[in-house]
This record gives structure tokens, sequence and C-alpha cells, in this order.
């Protein structure tokens, strides 16, 4: 034991754990910064997305949930508020409007900010609380078709309330088209003085809570078994369609991005462990010679294993803290929100996995150490020393899968990454050992510094083979999360493109369209096509009654939603992000009844290609056959429909038209004028929603960029580990050759040649598994769509040779530059 | 003290079973000075390697200390038992690189966690002439210096034989003879029994006896030399 820990400080002092410490300690750093800053960054989201619904988890109910209930929260730690909705008209002295009144506690809201302004349509301030009782706060678009402004009353129901603010934005608006009437918000505890919401009004209770994610939780668990029927308990990934998909999505690269950092550190540390043992084999057979048993000479390595372990732990930690909190204050004003205080869960977690790589990858090599034969002390030759064996390729495998598995949560997402691996590293092995061998026809036929190279790769086939086959999986790694990165983030640049349309005009009268596009073309305004727009419900499917159809299934059940009312338009193009899953788009000349119906609406009421439809429409009847079945993107806040008729169809009847157009921040004013001049219109404004969304994109896009920048570090260290694990061997060689008078430019551009070659095979193979694995993840876990990259086939080997060669030569360069006597000292 | 008896050595090669040794028979005496000698390639190595159980031969018996046959047994007795009775010099001296002179010489005595390991050291450091290089890693020291230090290591265990392997075969003329000088003095303190390889006939004259070895068999053994003894 003693002795053990004197080798140990021996060993440290004597350079030799210098690389398998700093392996160590960089793999164990490298895991707790990137899950440090990843949860920190991952609450921030979670706080920034939970304003989408202001709250953290809230229940929706259509009648008033009992206090005891929600009473319940207060165990759980929680904040709670509460929002009435309904709608209502308000009056103003000479006009009257229906609105979406929302009355608010106190507390509200519990996530994000309200927006509010002196002047409609005005530059806007953030605050923290709804309006005081006694006042309501309007919508900018409702000045103009109330005829009113800021300081005048409004009356809402029995009673009469002064306006206190201009509302330019609530958190959890929302960006549905089903909240089409403007808001207007008032304190919950004027609402019953209303005498609006008598028994039979349509009324939503919302109850907000917030707090700690784990109380939450627990809470969740607790009061959803006693809610009552048709009440809905949610969160922010169910509740903002918006942006639920891409948190999801980067939660999931962030994850795919930890586990790369932990398979790359798990094969640097590998491969640390494993010269180190190499070099001890000699040292091991000189402690025999002296009388040291193998059980002792386990016991010596397993408390230098541990020593080692216990300092590479402790420091990486300690470093992931510091390196994360300095990267948390770089990035600080890049981040529109504050990142809160990091948990202690990530440390321990980094503490795990550097202990867990630790077990799987350098203990194996270690413990083969036992085996050293004494005779090598006399013939060094004899027993060319292999310390990896099976069991330990086993046991580092083993190790991986666990970590992945623990640290994914998600055994499918392992299994698939694991499976994937281990049949990239078999296959790309045997490539590279084929590439290796062959290389040997090449070099024969070239010059001296190219036969030296090639020689040099052949001389130690399996080892060139593994090293290759390291430099690969490395550069694979990286290349992968980068193709997926770019992925992500071209998906969620088109899910709102920059110039997207941002405000809606509804209700537009036919007399009125010419007028209303000629005032916008002044103001130099892209209007896109109008939509005619006209409510309608389904009647009959086949020439069966609908009321007939769902009694016969017992309920609701066969068609649930088939004969609610619906928004129902007629357009000769099919809207942008929808997609024709089967069936075919309407030809250009289409004089025939047929409608094209949403997918999912299709599936829940049992639609197919072919049935027949009767709609009722302004009391009169209309029918249309199902001809195409579209997929929607729901997510693109763009006017999005269930079914769409042929072109011709709506022309008879007394339909209203939508139009979107893009205004910018200096284009708002003119709003006023216009809805002022066309009272009858509506206009939803989506601005402040695409600016909040693009708030999160433009955060969980910085998140996935960091974990590929610390990715990109941890792959650096990999192939620095992966060529000094080879350099003893490959100085012998060349201090040899020095000595036998090669001048030091050969020997140089020799070594850069091998490396270069090295490189490049290693890159090709790195191509080819990043665009197998890239295929297999987009496909199974992203949900992207696989675009084939064939620039990558180039880009792989000549990175690969590049970067190679250039950590090869840095690596190199100190002993090259020493003198031959020098070297083979240091090496003796 | 060592006793053999019908050792063979056979190796597999790419071409076949290799007879490195065959049929060695011999006896050492507690306190002898015994040389090995032959030409290069003859199996002198072999021969030691085997003798000090660093190695199982093919066939034969090897009786190591009196009565124990080491070649029935496992690696673990064996390296007990080499800590205990042997030591060793080699031709490449085999110190350990990330150790210093003082801490490769205190090995043995840690190894068998003895408390005086530290003093013993520095005495025999100061025996060899190394007493002011303590601090020192092999590769600071000649190649002389770090024959020194192997020697002050083997003796470190207070061996009952010492086992050397041409410890002059990597020194020039001079630096050998002195080295030679320094083990046969430690030899004559300790009383140790000891085991030379050399193909240096005026080395091989300062032992009582010589054993020749051509071809891996035993040829002569020459029973008294003119026993120069120092
Ligand atoms: N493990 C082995 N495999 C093949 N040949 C060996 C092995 N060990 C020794 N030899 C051969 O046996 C012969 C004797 O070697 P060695 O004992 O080292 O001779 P010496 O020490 O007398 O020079 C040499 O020809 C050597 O090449
Ligand atoms: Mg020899």
């Amino acid at each position: 034991m003693k002795l053990a820990l004197k080798l140990l400080i021996r060993d440290w002092r004597g350079g030799e754990l210098t690389l398998l410490l700093a392996a160590l300690i960089i793999a164990v750093g490298t895991v707790t910064t990137i899950t440090l800053f990843v949860d920190r960054l991952q609450q921030a989201l979670l706080l920034e997305s939970a304003s989408f619904i202001a709250a953290d988890r809230v229940i929706s109910a259509s009648r008033p949930i009992e206090t005891a209930l929600l009473a319940r929260a207060d165990e759980y730690n929680l904040q709670r508020s509460a929002t009435v909705s309904f709608l209502s008209m308000v009056f103003s002295d000479e006009r009257a409007q229906l609105a979406a009144v929302k009355a608010v506690d106190d507390g509200y809201p519990l996530r994000g900010q309200l927006i509010i302004a002196d002047e409609p349509f005005g530059s806007g301030r953030p605050t923290g609380a709804g309006p005081q009782p006694g006042s309501v706060w309007m919508e900018s678009r409702l000045f103009p078709s109330l005829d009113t402004r800021p300081g005048a009353s409004v009356d809402v129901g029995a009673l009469t309330l002064p306006i206190a603010e201009v509302l330019l934005k609530e958190p959890d608006r929302g960006g549905g088209f089903d909240t089409v009437a403007p808001r207007v918000i008032m304190h919950l505890s004027d609402v019953d003085r209303t005498e609006i919401i008598q028994p039979g009004s349509r009324v939503t209770y919302r109850y907000l809570f917030s707090g700690d994610e784990g109380n939450l939780k627990a809470w969740e668990d607790s009061v959803r078994p006693d809610l009552p029927e048709d009440t809905r308990l949610y969160g922010v990934k169910e509740g903002a369609e918006e942006i639920g998909e891409a948190l999801s999505k980067a939660e999931r690269f962030l994850l795919l991005g930890g586990l790369l950092g932990v398979i790359l550190a798990g094969v640097a540390i590998a491969l640390a462990a494993n010269r180190y043992a190499h070099r001890h084999f000699d040292h091991v057979a000189i402690l025999k010679t002296l009388g040291a048993t193998p059980a002792r000479i386990d016991q010596i390595y397993l408390v230098i294993f541990i020593g080692l372990g216990l300092a590479a732990t402790l420091i990486g930690a300690a470093l992931g803290l510091i390196v994360q909190a300095g990267v948390a204050e770089v990035l600080r004003p890049l981040l529109p929100v504050a990142l809160p205080a990091p948990t202690m869960k990530p440390v321990l977690l980094g503490l795990t996995t550097g202990m867990v790589c630790l077990l799987s990858f350098a203990l194996p090599p270690l413990l083969t150490l036992r085996n050293a034969d004494p005779v090598r002390v006399i013939r060094r030759d004899l027993d060319t020393a292999n310390p990896s064996s099976l069991v330990a390729y086993g046991f580092g495998g083993l190790g991986t899968f666990g970590l992945m598995w623990w640290y994914s949560q998600d055994l499918r997402l392992t299994v698939l990454l694991f499976i994937g691996g281990l049949v990239a590293v078999l296959i790309l092995g045997l490539l590279a050992l084929l590439l290796v061998r062959s290389g040997r026809q090449v070099g024969l036929q070239a010059g001296s510094a190219w036969r030296l190279a090639v020689a040099g790769l052949q001389r130690r086939q399996l080892e060139s083979a593994l090293q290759i086959l390291a430099f690969g999986l490395a550069l694979m790694l990286l290349l992968t999360l980068f193709l997926v990165r770019t992925s992500l983030l071209s998906e969620w640049r088109n899910q709102i493109p920059a110039d997207a349309p941002n405000h809606f005009a509804m209700n537009i009268l036919p007399e009125e369209r010419g007028e209303i596009r000629a005032f916008l073309d002044v103001a130099k305004v892209t209007v896109t096509p109008e939509y005619p727009m006209i409510r309608g419900r389904i009647t009959a499917l086949n020439g069966v009654a609908v009321a007939e159809l769902t009694r016969a299934d017992g309920g609701e059940r066969g068609a649930p939603r088939l004969s609610s009312t619906r928004n129902l338009t007629a357009t000769a193009a099919l809207p942008k992000d929808n997609k024709i899953l089967s069936g075919a788009w309407f030809s250009p000349a289409s004089q025939v009844s047929e409608v094209s119906v949403e997918a999912e609406f299709a599936k829940s009421n049992g639609l197919k290609l072919g049935d027949m439809l009767v709609f009722e429409i302004e009391g009169r009847t209309l029918s249309a056959e199902v001809t195409s079945v579209r997929s929607v993107a729901w997510d693109n806040l763009q006017p999005n429909f269930y079914l769409i008729f042929s072109p011709s169809m709506l022309i008879d009847f007394p339909s209203t038209f939508m139009t979107s157009f893009f205004l910018d921040a200096d284009q708002k004013a003119l709003l006023s004028p216009l809805l002022r001049q066309f009272p009858t219109m509506t206009v939803l404004e989506v601005d402040a929603l695409i600016e909040q969304i693009r708030t999160i994109v433009a955060q969980v896009t910085l998140a996935v960029e960091f974990m590929l920048v610390l990715i990109l570090m941890s792959g650096a260290m990999v192939l620095l580990a992966s060529i000094q694990a080879s350099l003893d061997e490959r100085m012998k060689q060349f201090v040899i050759l020095r000595t036998l008078g090669a001048s030091n430019q050969l020997v140089r551009s020799s070594l850069a040649l091998e490396f270069a070659v090295l490189g490049a095979f290693a890159g090709l193979l790195a191509a080819l598994g990043a665009e197998l694995t890239v295929y297999g993840l987009e496909r199974e876990i992203f949900d992207l769509d696989y675009t084939p990259t064939p620039w990558l086939w180039a880009l792989g080997p000549i990175l690969g040779a590049g970067l190679i060669s250039v950590i090869g030569m840095l690596a190199t360069r100190r002993v090259l530059d020493q003198s031959p006597v020098a070297v083979l000292r240091d090496l003796a | 003290m060592i006793k053999t008896n019908d050792v063979c050595k056979v190796v597999e090669t790419s071409e076949g079973a290799l007879v490195i040794l065959e049929g060695i028979t011999l006896e050492i005496n507690q306190g002898e000075s015994v040389a090995i000698v032959g030409a290069s390639g003859s199996g002198k190595t072999t021969l030691l390697s085997l003798l000090a159980g660093l190695d199982s031969p093919s066939e034969g018996t090897i009786v190591l200390g009196g009565d124990q046959d080491i070649t029935m047994m496992s690696e673990a007795q064996r390296a007990k038992l080499r800590g205990e009775m042997v030591g060793f010099v080699f031709q490449t001296f085999q110190l350990l690189s990330s150790l210093t002179a003082l801490e490769n010489v205190m090995l043995p005595g840690e190894l068998r966690s003895d408390p005086q390991a530290e003093d013993n050291a520095k005495k025999l450091l100061d025996r060899v002439g190394l007493g002011h290089r303590l601090q020192h890693y092999p590769r600071q020291l000649s190649g002389g210096e770090q024959q020194r230090v192997a020697i002050a290591r083997a003796f470190a265990s207070n061996p009952k034989i010492l086992f050397a392997d041409e410890p002059t075969g990597n020194l020039d003329a001079k630096t050998g003879a002195k080295i030679i000088d320094l083990l046969f003095d430690l030899n004559a303190d300790f009383g140790t029994t000891l085991v030379l390889v050399t193909h240096d006939a005026r080395l091989a004259s300062r032992c009582e006896r010589s054993i020749l070895i051509e071809a891996g068999q035993l040829v002569s053994e020459v029973l008294e030399t003119s026993a120069a003894t120092a």
C-alpha cells in the first residue's frame, strides 16, 4: 500500500502519468462542463419557454375547480395564479366590439412578462403584473375599432372601467386562430360585478402553477387522479406547439452530444491507459525479478489506479465547474435570459462518469500488467506485450453502454447508437487493416520519404489499423454531430423565415379587397394572396347524417369532431408546408366539387379518399368528394385549414377573405389608420409571438453550438492521446534513422507523410461512418429529412490528413529537435 | 545451492521447434563463484534465466536453495523466492526510468516492507561510490554509473545467489574492469553465491570455476581455475 502510493508519486514526478491523468481530467472535466452547462441552459430554456403558458403547469377547465384541490399546490411549495377567460361585447361611447376578455389575479403571470405601451401600436415596455382592480388594458387594434384612446372608459358587462394601458403582448396568448377576438385584460376581483358570467356561459378557467421541477412532478402525480373530467393539466411542451418540437429536438441533441462526449472521453482514457500499461510492462518485469508477486503487482497498480482516479475525477469536476462558470460568464451578454444557478446533479454525473470510464477503460489494461513475463528483462522482444485483450474490450463496451443508458435514460437511443457504433467499429477496423495492407504496393514505387512512411505503417499493421480506427471514430463522431446540428439549425431557421408574414388580416369584405391591397401597396407592404374564408360544418358523410353517425357509434366516438363548425377555404395552390399524403391536389382548372382533408382530422373521423361530404354553409348545402389528404405544419404560424375546397367552389358564397403580410417595427403605425378605415376587418398580430419563438430558438441554437465546441475539444484530445500513444515506437525508429545519417528533413517529411496517410484513411472511414450514422439518427431520432452530403467524402480525408499531421507534428516537434542520444535516454 | 537435472529448453518458432538447451545437469555450491562461458548465441542467457527462475524449462528439474524444485512452483511462489534469495545484474542495467538512483536501490527492501530500506540503500550507494548522486534519474547517469546502481540494488535484498548476465557487455574495457572489481568486492563481503555469464575469458578466470556451453550443450566443467579472488 505504502509502496504503491510511493510508486504512484514517483511515477507522477517522473512524468509517466501526465498523459493518463490529463486524459482523465479532461474527460471528467468535459462531461461535467457539458452536463452542468446543459443543465443550466435547460433550466433557462424551461423558464423561458414556460412563458408561453405563463407558468410551468396549467390546469384548464370549463368550471371552477375546488379551492381545496388547488390549495394542495401549497404543500409542494408551488406558486399559483388563476385566470378566467370569456367572450364579451365591449362598448365605447359610440361603438361595440366582441372581445376576448381575460381576468387575472395579482400573481399573473407566473412566468414571462406582459408588454404594454402608452399608445396603440406604440413601443412597448415589460411589466410583471396585470391591471389593478378597477381598470382594464386593451389590445392596440381595439382602439381604432372602438374609436377610443387610452385613458377613456369602456363598458364591460355591467361595469365601466378606465383603460389604463395598451396591451401589446401577454405571454400565454399563443398563436392559434381560435382566439381571433381582440384581447381585454381586467382584474379577477372585478369579474363578479360585470355580471357577465351566468350559469351556462362559456368560460375557461385556467389555474397556473410554477415551482421546482421535482416538486411539480410530485404534485402532478398527486392531483391528476383527482381532477374532474374535461379538465386538462399540461406543461409547456404540450401547451405550446410552436416551440415544443424544437425544444425536444434540442434536448435530444444535447443528450446525443453528451453521449458522444462520454464515448470520446472513454476512448481517450483507454488509449492513454494502454500506453501507460505498455510502458510499464518492462517495469513490472523488473519488479518481478526483484521478487514482486502477481498479486503484489495487482495491488500496486490498483492503488495507483484508485489514487489516479480520485485525483482525476476531483480535479476534473472542479475544472468542469470553473469552465462552465467561465463559459456562462462569457456568454452572458449573448443569452437572452439569466442562467439559473447550477445544481449538484451534473457534478455527480461527471464524477460517476469519470469513475466508470476509469473502471471500464483504464483498469483492464492495468490489470494485464500482472502477466508481464519476467524474462522480458533479458529478452525484451520475446513477448510482444499486448495489454489489451477481449476482456478489456468487453469491459469498455459494457461500461460505455451502461453510461450511455444511464445518461440518456433512453434504451432505444442507447441501443441504436451502441449497435451502430459497434458495427461501425468492426467494419471500420476491418477496412483500416485492409487499407494498411494495401499500402505496401503504393509505397514500393514511391520516393524515400514515402517509402519510410509506408514502411512505418506496415511495420505495425495492427497498431496502425487501431490508430486509424481511433482517429476515424473521433472524426466520425465529430462529423456526425456537426451534420445533425446543421440539419437542426436549418430546420429551425426555415420554420420561421426572416420575412415570414407576421400579421394576418381577416374578415375582409369582398368589396374592400381592392382598397385594402391598394392601401398596403402604397406603404410598400407585400401582401400574400387572399384566401376566401367562410364558416360551415359537415352534415353528412356518404349519405348518412352526421348526427346519425355519431349516435350509432355510441356517443361521439366514431367521428368526434366531424360536425363542429370550422373555417373553410378554397384555393388553387397548395398552401406552404402542406404535403399531399394520398390522393392528388386539385388540377388547376378543376370544376368539380373536391375537398382536401387534413390527415389527423381524416384519421380521427375515419375519412377516406372518395368519401362524399355534405356541408352546410350559410344555410345552403354543398357536397364535395374527398380527393386528397394533406399533412399540415401547424407550427409554421401560417393560416392553416383542416378543409380546403377546390378553387371555384366558394365563388357563390358570401365569404370574407383573409390575407397576411409582413410589417417591421416602423410600419406598425400603419395599423391604426388601416383599422380606422376598414373597421370590419380584424388584424391578428403575431410579430410578438414570432419574436418570442425566435428568442427560444436562438437560445437552443446557442446550446447546440456550445455542445459542438465542447465535443470538438474532447475529440481533439482523443486525437492527441492516440498520437501520443504511438509516439514511443515512432521515436525509436526515427532516432535510429537519424543516427544512421538520415537528414532531419527526411525524418520530418516521412513522419508528416505517415500522419497524413493515417489521417486520410481515418477521414475516409469517418465520412463513411458519419454518413450512415447521420442517416439513422435523422430518420429515427430527430425526425428530419435526410439529405446525402457528397462533399463529406472529399472533406473527410482532407480534414483527417490535415488535422492529424498538424497535431502529430506539433506533438513530435519537441522530440525531433533533440539530439538522438537525448531521445534514446528518454525512451530507455 | 543450485542443482539441475537434465534441463532442456525448446521454443516454438515459425520454422519449427528450436532446441536451445539440452541435457544440462550441473551443481553449484553455496558461496561458490561460477562463470558460464561460451560463444554468443550458445544459450548462456537462457540457462541463466532458467536457473534464476525467470523462465521455465521444457524438461528437467531445477532446485534452488536446497530443497525446492522451482520448476514446480507458481509464478507467485517463484517471485517470492526471488525476492528472498536472488539478486540480478543485467547487461542492460534494467533500472526503472521513473525512479531515482536511491529509489531504485530501495525497491527490494520496500517490496519486503523493510523499514531500513532507505538507510540500507544509501549505504550501498555510498559503497559503490554514488553517495552524491542519490537523487539522479537513470537517464542522468552514465552506463557505468547505472550499472553500479544496479549492483547496489542487487545486493540490497541481501541475496544468497547473485546472477549476472554479461554485466560489462555494454561498457568500455576500463569501466567494465572497475565494475567487475566492485562486483567481486561486494560478493566477497556478502558471502554470496555468484553465477556470472560472460564470453570474456579473463573475466571468467576470476571465478572459482567455469562452465562451458556450446550450441546448447554443456561441454565441460573446468573444475578449477586460477581462482583469483579479491
Ligand atoms: N524465445 C526464443 N525464441 C527463439 N529463439 C530463441 C529464444 N530464446 C533464445 N533463442 C535463441 O537461442 C539461442 C541462445 O540464446 P541466448 O541464450 O541468448 O545465447 P547467449 O546468451 O549465449 O548469447 C540464440 O540463437 C537465440 O536466438
Ligand atoms: Mg546472452
